[in-house]
């Protein structure tokens, strides 16, 4: 029996305590994941003996000492921020972890969801991922060739168009992935209506409501950490496993569209991560051929959102109106309005 | 008499020790309510020690609750618990005055009045202060249900400003006075824990230490400490064998209608009686005698 | 007035449970076990009689048993009741009422 062993929980402001934290994640080669809430730890005497976090609906930075694994302190850290999710009305878990972990999180109630280059699993503790297969599966179309698009649409551009009505062209049915996470400029409602009404013309298209299972912050945290500059590519590397392996197959998927990325560092990262991780062979489903298209340009410039959006600050409606469709022009003319 | 040598600490938040702790055989239970438990799972802790006290496992065990102190938000909500379940000592945390254990007293009354309990609910006292060390001679005497008072040694250092120590040179004038309270009153006497559960051989000296003392026995954090506390209260041969002489002078003295009996020149009364029957049932229970060999 | 609550702990020999309320007067148990499925049957029905005896439907239970005795799943799902009810027992002997 560990007399002496005492857990405690504290939230992220405590600075002291965070920096210890970090510490000890250090020496476990586990990384300080900036967008922790609540930290959880145990201690015997005043040594720090295992550790956890929670962020949003994800419980993360989990480690135990070396010395003192199979001791069942993994099951106190994990039922403390249990604990802590509960009594924040947070009851859809997810949980990044070591894949030789997944017996422990198996036996608290957790599934998996993907286990990515033996380094890094998602688990949830529903079984929404369940559920959610059995959806795409009832929307499945035939075909030869079935694209797919991921679209984040802040807000919808013609380059955006651009890229569906390409893919489109070429595709005997595409299926379109709205990024549902509320963590950019425009809502995500807004967002989808504007590609709904901006490709109203185009008729074997699907466009799918975004879920946490692509580009979230459950899947794909360091996607939404802005000031990361570091790029995790694990994370995205396991969004992509997450996307062939366990909802692209249901959907007969055969092909990826994407656009090229100039700009952003991460999406970029993210493109070339996806022809390596889509297009090979891995034993588990179908691969996935990319497709990149180019962006089309407008005054010699690539059309991209940020562009949109920088022009929306200054106010440059003349140059706006030429990069986005008209239904996108009128609804960012409403919310001008609406500001005066 | 009862003999308690050894009373094991069981937190009530540690599932897994309040479902074994009787696998281990201490002489009493004791569940834990107070410190040890978080103040988040005071409530589950006392729902699981109410159950716990009625599983068959610990039918043929003693057990004992140590509740929060009356005046906090928890200790009538523990004592309801505990004393409906069925335990058969209450451990009454911080006690510095006679008041303590008589407003403890009332309150088991009024519940097992209501509840219609009529095995009474025995008393153990920790003192855990200069104050309740200094009142421990009329804490001792003042209530009938009271089977023993205990040294809490923590809460005790912290009062006198000071440390525990190995040597437990600060414990001396604690430890001599509740003995000595508890021996005035007829009643038992317990030590403080030891909670370095790595030292061992310093675990064996405080044992010593104690039982010469005259102490019955010692509150254990650690179910391994047990066998080693038993061993060294078990009785010497030499004890036993007396023990035996005394019983068979007793019995044969019955048998014939003698009064008295004498072995070596000495008288053998009941209080003599009475200490070999307690020398051969602690022999029993460390296991040196069987169960029928007398 | 039930509200969502939780208690217990994912260690060995214990037993997590959650409960939460639902339209209607229906139990609904999610039980998973780390021991044999083999108990299954008798978990689920410790706990349909436990939420009887105090009075409570109109609940989903969910439990991850980590191998628990009965006594341990019947003080955590009380105790989960009486968090949720925001209610405090009073054992009366054998009788428990909420």
């Amino acid at each position: 029996m560990n007399s002496n062993i005492s857990v405690s929980e504290f939230d992220s402001g405590n600075t002291r305590r965070v920096a210890k934290i970090k510490d000890f994640l250090d020496k476990n080669e586990l990384d300080m994941s900036p967008d922790i809430e609540v930290f959880v730890t145990i201690k015997d005497e005043e040594e720090m003996i295992a550790c956890g976090g929670l962020a949003g609906k994800v419980l993360k930075c989990i480690a135990v000492d070396s010395s003192r694994r199979g001791q069942g302190l993994i099951l106190k850290v994990i039922t403390h921020l249990l604990n802590a999710a509960l009594v924040r009305n947070r009851n859809e878990l997810f949980l990044f972890s070591t894949p030789k972990n997944i017996e422990f999180f198996h036996d608290c109630g957790f599934n998996l969801i993907e286990e990515c280059d033996g380094e890094i699993i998602l688990m949830e503790n529903t079984k929404n991922l369940e559920n959610y297969q059995k959806k795409l599966t009832s929307l499945k179309k035939d075909g030869d060739l079935i694209g797919s698009i991921v679209i984040n649409a802040n807000p919808f551009t013609k380059g955006h168009r651009y890229l569906i009505e390409e893919a489109s062209k070429r595709s005997d049915w595409l299926h379109i992935f709205v990024v549902r996470e509320e963590a950019s400029e425009f809502t995500f409602n807004d967002r989808i209506s504007l590609i709904k009404k901006g490709i109203s013309d185009l008729k074997n298209v699907t466009l799918h409501e975004g879920s946490d299972y692509i580009i979230s912050k459950a899947t794909f945290p360091t996607y939404f950490i802005k000031d990361k500059r570091q790029v995790n590519e694990l994370y995205a590397k396991l969004d992509l496993n997450i996307f062939r392996n366990q909802l692209a197959s249901y959907l007969g998927i055969t092909h990826r569209f994407v656009g090229t990325e100039p700009y952003c560092k991460v999406t970029n990262n993210y493109n070339k991560n996806m022809k390596k991780i889509l297009a090979n062979p891995n034993g588990k489903s179908a691969t996935i051929e990319v497709v990149e298209i180019d962006r089309i340009k407008f005054d010699d410039k690539p059309i991209s959102a940020s562009r949109v959006r920088k022009l929306l600050k200054e106010k440059n409606y003349e140059e706006l109106v030429n990069l986005v469709p008209t239904t996108t022009y009128e609804f960012l003319l409403e919310g001008i309005k609406d500001d005066k | 008499m009862k003999f308690r040598r050894s009373m094991l600490f069981v937190p009530g938040s540690n599932t897994a020790m309040v479902c074994s702790a009787f696998v281990y055989k201490p002489d009493t239970v004791m569940f834990d309510l107070e410190d040890s438990v978080a103040l988040s799972e005071k409530d589950s802790a006392r729902v699981m020690v109410h159950h716990a006290l009625q599983h068959f496992t610990y039918k043929d065990i003693e057990t004992a609750v140590r509740v929060n102190p009356l005046d906090s938000i928890f200790g009538h909500l523990d004592l309801e618990a505990v004393v409906t379940a069925g335990t058969d000592i209450v451990r009454l945390p911080k006690t510095d005055t006679v008041k303590d254990v008589l407003d403890m007293q009332d309150a088991i009354e009024k519940i097992e009045l209501k509840i219609g309990r009529t095995k009474k609910t025995k008393l153990l006292a920790a003192i855990e202060s200069a104050e309740g060390v200094i009142n421990a001679v009329d804490i001792a005497r003042c209530s009938p249900r009271l089977m023993g008072i205990a040294l809490g040694a923590e809460d005790f250092v912290r009062d006198l400003r000071t440390q525990r120590t190995k040597e437990g040179t600060e414990l001396t004038a604690a430890r001599s006075q509740i003995l000595l309270a508890a021996r005035a009153a007829k009643i038992q006497a317990f030590d403080s824990v030891f909670s370095d559960v790595r030292d061992k051989e310093g675990f064996i000296k405080e044992v010593n230490y104690i039982k010469g003392l005259g102490f019955d026995g010692k509150s254990l954090i650690n179910p391994n400490q047990i066998s080693v506390l038993h061993n060294i209260y078990a009785p010497s041969e030499k004890s036993i064998d007396w023990a035996y002489e005394v019983i068979e002078a007793a019995e044969h003295a019955k048998k014939n209608g003698l009064g008295v009996v004498s072995i070596d020149g000495k008288m053998v009364d009941a209080p003599i009686i009475a200490r070999a029957e307690f020398t051969l049932e602690l022999a029993k229970a460390s296991g040196l005698i069987g169960v029928d060999d007398e | 007035m039930i509200n969502s609550a939780h208690a217990g702990t994912l260690e060995s020999s214990d037993v997590y449970i959650q409960i939460n309320p639902i339209e209607g007067d229906k139990v609904e148990i999610d039980l998973s076990s780390s021991v044999a499925e083999l108990y299954d049957d008798m978990i689920e029905e410790l706990i349909r009689d436990t939420l009887k005896e105090m009075n409570i439907s109109g609940v989903h239970i969910n439990v991850q048993d980590k191998g628990a005795l009965d006594f341990v799943i019947k003080a955590r799902l009380q105790t989960a009741v009486f968090r949720a009810c925001e209610t405090k027992p009073t054992w009366g002997g054998t009788q428990n009422e909420v």
